[in-house]
């Protein structure tokens, strides 16, 4: 086994030992990466790299990222790296700043070695709509399977062993559910806990910056390097910072789980039920709480369209800067007016003109009323409703998608449960801002599904903390195609 | 609501600057029957239209004040590099009058 395949706890004891160099960790990431066959790069950032590589100076004793290679999904702004959030419109687009996750992991000597596939600009869940063409499961060599989206490239990268950490973003679920399906730990923290400057905003309240690691040690290792307030995002929060790779530790004897009856129901596989079961029985067995809770399922049914309906109409806004005059993929026209069009016409793929389609149908003034703002009033209830839960627990835990990664074109019934409860709960953890993380849980016809906790807002360590016991009753830690095939 | 025909999504892809196929404009209306019936789950809320809508998460209140410190603005050099077609200082665009 490489170093490389170790977790960035382990790697990190390694580079402190000097049994491996930054530079033979990044030789080989590079190896593995231009050898990969699941289109999860964009932009490869060798040069840049390679030139850290000197400044790098010795091992950091106290620091868990120094020398550590990483990825960077391509929504976020890197200074003199091309970054097209993996659409057209955005082709030649060279940022002038870094975006200050990017930056922090910079100041802590990682080493970013490429820009990760996306959805294109974040908008899809399946990881084939980016102008690069789908993202493969390193879990399935014959690429029939999705990692999903939106952050395909990142959680590809990771599950294949490449990196150890990876940047997402998260604004339904685009890192939690491409963790189920790639056998990782896939964290986004509370709403304004992680600066979102220099993330490509697509929906600004529903928006979080999210990552992938191998384990949640790993996990609590990045909300300490990540967190904290930022004067560049005003929406990024003051409240004090906690040392969350301490507090994993701290016991959770007294914790109340909570299992929505609502959503646990729309799960019809088996094999997901079946190992989510004997998650419960051993949680319980522990002296944990666990109990299973009805929520109002009219609400749970209103998830998918209440975000479809915000996501889509706050998009249309958020993407109107993409014209072609400024900066971007131009397409010449007579006026100012034909840039534009021909410039957004060229540069977006029909699905993401479906969106904005969709969304500027919710907006129109007939229709504001009966579809963006009763969205909004939806937002309300089913926060409401999951907060009066939390009255009572501290986490809930499900299962985070209804079976393993579907196959390429896979047909669903847009209206069953199974489509708008079991593969869109985990949005309610945008809308409320909760602390949310993914992590394995077991495996199907070879590929991996996850189970997913969610917390209070702020309480970020609690949901690290629960989810670093749910890994030590599961069993699977740092697992990658790599690792599997030893 | 508004009913939805080809028209009023060729009305909105000009409003949004951008032009589809006739195919994609007949898939897409096709596909606004699910959208559609999707989007009425929401009138099945008990309450909902009494609810107050949510615009972000919790409620946040910054009461503190950044420094009023003298920080150096992007170069021009750096706001321009981006641009398809520069002239001097400025974006390059049509004649907007003649």
């Amino acid at each position: 086994m490489h170093i490389l395949d170790l977790t960035i706890s382990e790697i990190h004891r390694a580079l402190v030992n000097k049994e491996i160099t930054p530079r033979e960790l990044v030789d080989e990431a590079f190896r593995r990466l231009e050898s990969d066959a699941n289109n999860l790069f964009e932009t490869s950032m060798k040069e840049q790299t390679y030139k850290r590589l000197a400044t790098l100076g010795e091992p950091e004793k106290d620091n868990v990222f120094w020398g550590i290679p990483f990825m960077i999904k391509d929504n976020f702004s890197t200074k003199g790296v091309l970054t097209t959030a993996s659409s057209d419109i955005l082709n030649g687009y060279i940022p002038v700043f870094d975006a200050t996750v990017v930056k922090k992991l910079y100041q802590a000597k990682a080493l970013p070695i490429a820009k990760a596939t996306m959805d294109e600009l974040a908008m899809g869940g399946s990881g084939v709509t980016g102008h690069k063409g789908p993202t493969f499961n390193p879990y399935d060599i014959k690429h029939e399977h999705i990692i999903g989206g939106s952050s395909s490239g990142s959680a590809a990268a990771v599950a294949a062993g490449i990196v150890p950490f990876a940047l997402g973003s998260d604004t339904g679920d685009s890192v939690r559910k491409p963790a189920s399906h790639g056998g990782l730990v896939g964290f986004k923290a509370t709403w304004g806990r992680i600066s979102r400057y220099g993330l490509f905003p697509f929906v600004p309240s529903l928006d979080h910056v999210g990552y992938f690691t191998r384990s949640v040690e790993d996990a609590a290792h990045a909300l300490n390097l990540l967190s904290g307030y930022d004067k560049m995002d005003t929406t990024s929060s003051i409240k004090p910072v906690e040392n969350y790779v301490k507090k994993i530790h701290d016991g959770i004897e007294n914790a109340r789980i909570a299992v929505l009856n609502q959503v646990y129901s729309s799960i019809t596989d088996a094999a997901v039920r079946h190992a989510f079961d004997h998650l419960v029985e051993n949680v319980k067995a522990k002296g944990i709480i666990v109990d299973f809770v009805d929520i109002d399922e009219a609400l749970m049914r209103a998830i998918y369209p209440t975000y479809i309906v915000l996501s889509c109409a706050e998009a249309t806004s958020n993407n109107a800067n993409l014209d072609g005059i400024r900066f971007g993929q131009r397409k010449d026209g007579e006026t100012y007016q034909d840039i534009m069009t021909n410039s957004r016409t060229a540069g977006f793929s029909p699905l993401i003109k479906r969106r904005f389609l969709i969304g500027s149908f919710a907006l129109m003034r007939e229709n504001q009323f009966e579809l963006y703002q009763r969205a909004q009033k939806a937002r309300r209830l089913i926060v409401d409703a999951v907060n009066k839960i939390f009255d009572n627990y501290d986490a809930i835990l499900l299962p985070a998608a209804p079976s393993v990664a579907p196959k390429f074109n896979a047909d669903s019934d847009a209206l069953s449960d199974e489509y708008l409860i079991a593969d869109n709960h985990l949005a309610i953890g945008n809308f409320g801002g909760f602390p949310s993380l993914t992590l394995p849980l077991g495996f199907k016809d070879n590929l991996p599904f996850g189970v997913n906790v969610t917390g209070r807002p702020y309480a970020d360590a609690d949901v690290l903390a629960i989810a670093y016991q749910l890994e030590n009753i599961i069993g699977y830690r740092n697992l990658s195609t790599r690792r599997m095939k030893q | 609501m508004k009913q939805v025909d080809i028209n009023v999504l060729k009305d909105a892809t000009t409003r949004l600057m951008f032009t589809m196929s006739e195919e994609q404009y007949i898939k897409l209306e096709k596909e606004f029957s699910i959208i559609i019936a999707q989007m009425n789950l929401i009138k099945d809320i008990a309450g909902v239209d009494e609810a107050e809508p949510m615009i972000f998460p919790f409620d946040i209140s910054v009461d503190t004040l950044r420094e009023d410190e003298i920080e150096d603005p992007l170069a021009l050099e750096e706001v321009l590099k981006n641009a398809p077609e520069v002239d001097g200082n400025e974006f390059k665009l049509p004649k907007v009058v003649g």
